[in-house]
C-alpha cells in the first residue's frame, strides 16, 4: 500500500525532501485522520441535528400562523 | 717647487720661475704617491698626488713645517684617502677623506698645527636626477626623489634623509561625495567611501566601516516552502530570534475540507500540552500535540489564509501563541483568533503544518524571525 507523501525543508541546507511516511509515521496518521474523520462526522451530525431541530421549529411556527419576523417583532 | 731658501744677489733660472709660477698657480712640483705616504719639510710649496685603488693615508706631522708653508693634496686614485693627524693637529670643516678626485690645501699656522681646506670637487657632485628632486642630506649629501602629486614633504625620522614625502591631508584619497577618511594603521590615511542609504557607521576589525544595521523589530524571512502532501515540516529554524511568525496563503486541500493544524518540534501524540486556551471563543483547556483552528475551511478555496506567531519560542518556561486565520467556509467567510500557552519542552525549531481534510493540494508557507 502507498503511503501518503510527505515534504521536509530543511531550512538549514534549504533542501526540499518529498517522501513517503514511515510505517510509524503512517500509524499515527491514520489513528489522526480516524479522530479527525469522527470529529467531522460528529460535527456534521450536530450541524444535521441543529438543523432538524431548527425546521421543526420552523413548522411549528408555521402552524401557529407565525414567521420568524413575528417572533422578532416581539423582541423574542 | 719645493720650498726654497733663496740668498741676496742670487739668479733665478728659467725653470725656477717658472716651478715657481706653476706653485703661485696652485701647481707646482708633484710628488706621485701610491701607497699611504708620511709629510715631509720638502712638500712644502709641492703637490702631494695619491693614486691608489686601495685606502691610504696622508700623515701630518709636527715641526717640519713653518707657519705659512702650505701643501697641496690631491687624490686621483679610486681608494680613499684620508689626511691624518699624526703628530700636528689638522682642522677642517670639510671631511679629511678624500674620494677620487678630490683635492685640499694644508696651510700651517704653525710647525704643529695645520687647517686643511677642501676643494672637495666630487663631494659638490649633484646627486639630483630627476625633475623636482631635492638635495637633501643623510650621513652624506643625498637625493630626496620628488613624490607623487598631490603628496607633500613632512620630516620623518625613520628616513634617511629625515625627510619623506607623505599622502597626508583631507583632500587626499577622497573620490565620492560622502566619502570619509580614517587611519587604517597608525599615520596612514585611507579613504571609506560612503555607505549606501540606511547603512549606519561601525566598527570591523578595528576599522570604521558602513554596514546595515541589525533588524532589531524587523521581520526576517527565514523561508518560503510550497505546500505539498500530507505534512510540511519545516525543520532546522534557526535561533536567534525572539519570535516566528508563521504565515500559509492560498492553501487547498486536495481530499476534503478540513482545519488547519501546526504541530511545533513534530513531536506527534507525546508532544506538547497546551495549558490554557481559548479556541474560537470558547474557553479551552486540554492537552495537544497541536494547535488547530476550529472553523472548516472550503478545500477548493485559494483564499484560505492563517498567520500563527509564536512568541518566545525559545524559551522553556512558557511559550504563547496567537493565531489568526482566515477562510471561506461556503455561505461565510470566517476569522478566527484564539490564543494560547504551553510549556514546552525545548525550543522550537521545526514546524509541521498540516490539514486535518487530507493532502495539500497548494498553498504557500512563509516563516519570518522577529528580533
Amino acid at each position: 500500500m502507498t503511503k501518503p507523501m510527505i515534504r521536509i525543508h530543511d531550512i538549514a541546507t534549504d533542501e526540499i525532501i518529498d517522501r513517503e511516511m514511515t510505517d510509524a509515521e503512517f500509524e499515527i496518521h491514520q489513528a489522526e485522520q480516524a479522530v479527525y474523520a469522527a470529529e467531522a462526522a460528529a460535527i456534521a451530525e450536530a450541524e444535521a441535528v441543529k438543523e432538524a431541530t431548527k425546521q421543526t421549529a420552523q413548522a411549528k411556527l408555521a402552524a401557529l400562523g407565525l414567521t420568524a419576523d413575528d417572533l422578532k417583532a416581539l423582541g423574542l | 717647487m719645493a720650498k726654497q731658501t733663496f740668498t741676496t744677489g742670487q739668479v733665478l733660472t728659467a725653470a725656477q720661475m717658472t716651478s715657481l709660477q706653476q706653485t703661485a698657480m696652485g701647481g707646482g712640483s708633484t710628488t706621485a704617491k701610491t701607497t699611504s705616504y708620511v709629510l715631509v719639510a720638502a712638500d712644502a710649496g709641492t703637490v702631494v698626488q695619491m693614486n691608489s685603488a686601495s685606502a691610504t693615508t696622508i700623515t701630518v706631522n709636527t715641526a717640519l713645517f713653518a707657519a705659512g708653508d702650505t701643501v697641496q693634496i690631491q687624490n686621483v686614485g679610486s681608494g680613499v684617502c684620508t689626511v691624518t693627524a699624526g703628530t700636528a693637529t689638522v682642522s677642517t670643516s670639510a671631511v679629511l677623506a678624500l674620494k677620487q678626485y678630490d683635492a685640499g690645501s694644508l696651510y700651517f699656522n704653525s710647525t704643529s698645527a695645520a687647517l686643511f681646506f677642501a676643494a672637495d670637487a666630487a663631494d659638490n657632485t649633484s646627486p639630483l636626477t630627476t625633475k623636482g628632486d631635492l638635495y637633501a642630506f643623510s650621513t652624506t649629501n643625498d637625493r630626496l626623489p620628488v613624490g607623487t602629486n598631490n603628496q607633500i614633504l613632512v620630516a620623518d625620522s625613520t628616513a634617511s634623509t629625515g625627510l619623506a614625502y607623505k599622502s597626508v591631508g583631507v583632500a587626499n584619497g577622497l573620490t565620492t561625495t560622502g566619502d570619509t577618511i580614517y587611519s587604517s594603521s597608525g599615520t596612514t590615511q585611507s579613504r571609506l567611501g560612503i555607505g549606501s542609504t540606511g547603512q549606519v557607521l561601525t566598527v570591523a576589525a578595528g576599522v570604521p566601516s558602513w554596514a546595515t544595521p541589525a533588524s532589531g523589530g524587523g521581520m526576517t524571512l527565514i523561508s518560503t516552502t510550497t505546500l505539498s502532501g500530507a505534512s510540511v515540516t519545516l525543520s532546522s529554524i534557526p535561533s536567534g530570534y525572539v519570535n516566528l511568525v508563521l504565515t500559509v496563503k492560498k492553501a487547498t486541500n486536495s481530499t476534503a475540507d478540513g482545519n488547519f493544524a501546526i504541530e511545533p518540534n513534530a513531536t506527534g501524540a507525546t508532544g506538547y500540552n497546551w495549558v490554557t486556551g481559548v479556541y474560537d471563543g470558547t474557553a479551552y483547556a486540554g492537552n495537544s500535540t497541536r494547535v488547530r483552528t476550529l472553523t472548516t475551511q472550503l478545500r477548493t478555496n485559494d483564499a484560505n489564509a492563517l498567520t500563527t506567531t509564536f512568541y518566545n519560542h525559545e524559551q522553556l518556561d512558557w511559550t504563547a501563541f496567537s493565531m489568526d486565520g482566515g477562510y471561506y467556509s461556503g455561505d461565510y467567510h470566517a476569522l478566527n483568533n484564539a490564543g494560547y500557552c504551553y510549556v514546552p519542552a525545548s525550543a522550537i525549531t521545526s514546524l509541521k503544518i498540516l490539514n486535518t481534510g487530507g493532502n495539500w493540494a497548494s498553498g504557500t508557507a512563509y516563516l519570518y524571525g522577529v528580533k
